[in-house]
């Protein structure tokens, strides 16, 4: 992350700087503009989410939701308290359910209960597990894109539903077992390294 | 309209239902759990400036699409329509990025295309990874992910290849 951060910056300016000198500090400018005006228009959203997602807590829903896949979360995360299981149960569901805007405060409160687990400045498998499902989208219909290709005027914008589900089955999967993988590899690594 | 548009707004009824049968104070507990969004914003907003500004500078420099060039016949190799080089690269960065993109091949090449239902499925099945992982790592103290990045980058890239040949025969 740091390294790539880095080198499109370093890259990005320097090329910059034969075409177009003066656009990189403005385009600096806009995209810290951008960022401000996309947190103000986040922080409406998950306001609404966080508040109905209370609800849900308040209800005793978030629990039995977190029982129900209790099994799937022990597989997945290892052992943690409830309330973290409780955010990643909402987590999980919004992300199944298409809700994106759902996924990412319940998504940041889990992982902010397996940071406190954590305790280190390395991210435990737990939280790459997490940031992996999350970012190989779990989500089964693609309501944004189906709405955009209607305004498109396709004459069958949804008959890309079933491999979109396929194909989103197949990289949450595939991350899940890479984690699994790389996870083991991690461990006996260091186990080395401690003898 | 389809099916799915009414899901959420159902569930949120389903929801205030069971939450008056369990005598939730709705009022209260709605406006507790809004207040968390204040602490989350802050907390993310310094990464979000952060990742902008590579994005912003990657995309104006025209780097984005020298490396689109080069990576076009690696794409192609794959199975993965060469138009579609530069959308898969800025799809793990920016969400709104991509969408305009796969506006952009709606429009030149019809929804209806190859190409363009490629497009979908790999916008519908693929997440912002790089997005994701920076605001996931604002809420902890950890800084070193390990192998998050190319592990969901990977998974990535097999599920496109996926979607393609899916296309091909859907």
């Amino acid at each position: 992350m740091r390294k790539i951060w880095f080198f499109m910056v370093l890259a990005s300016l320097v090329t910059l700087l034969f075409i177009d000198p003066e656009d990189s500090i403005n385009a600096m400018m806009n995209a810290g503009a951008d960022a401000v005006s996309l947190t103000i228009r986040l922080l409406g959203i998950y306001a609404v989410w966080l508040g109905i997602i209370a609800l849900v807590d308040a209800s005793g829903l978030s629990g039995k939701i977190a029982n129900l896949l209790d099994p799937v979360i022990d597989w997945l995360f290892g052992k943690t308290d409830k309330e973290t299981k409780k955010y990643i149960a909402l987590n999980m569901s919004a992300n199944i359910l298409g809700m994106g805007n759902a996924c990412t405060p319940t998504g940041l409160k889990a992982m902010n209960g397996l940071d406190k687990q954590n305790n280190s400045t390395t991210a435990s498998t737990a939280m790459i597990m997490l940031i992996v499902i999350n970012a190989t989208s779990l989500q089964l219909i693609p309501t944004t894109i189906i709405g955009l290709r209607q305004q498109y005027g396709s004459t069958a914008s949804s008959d890309i539903i079933l491999p979109t589900i396929i194909s989103t089955l197949v990289s949450t999967a595939l991350g899940i077992i890479l984690v699994k993988i790389c996870a083991k590899i991690h461990k006996k690594h260091q186990n080395r390294v401690k003898k | 309209m389809s099916v799915s548009v009414f899901v959420t707004p159902v569930l949120i009824i389903l929801l205030l239902l069971y939450c008056a049968k369990k005598k939730v104070n709705c009022y209260g507990t709605f406006a507790n759990g809004a207040k968390g969004a204040v602490g989350l914003c802050l907390d993310v907003l310094p990464f979000l400036v952060t990742i902008f500004v590579a994005i912003q500078l990657f995309r104006i420099s025209g780097l984005a699409e020298i490396v689109a060039d080069y990576l076009g016949p690696v794409i192609e190799c794959l199975g993965i329509p060469r138009e579609l080089t530069e959308l898969m690269i800025i799809r793990p960065f920016s969400g709104s990025g991509s969408l305009a993109l796969a506006e952009q091949i709606f429009s030149t090449y019809g929804p209806d295309s190859y190409i363009s239902r490629c497009a979908s499925v790999i916008m519908g099945s693929s997440e912002t990874i790089f997005y994701v992982a920076t605001i996931y790592l604002s809420q902890t103290k950890a800084k070193r992910l390990l192998y998050a990045i190319p592990v969901a980058l990977i998974a990535t890239l097999a599920s496109s290849i996926i979607a393609c040949l899916l296309c091909r025969v859907m």
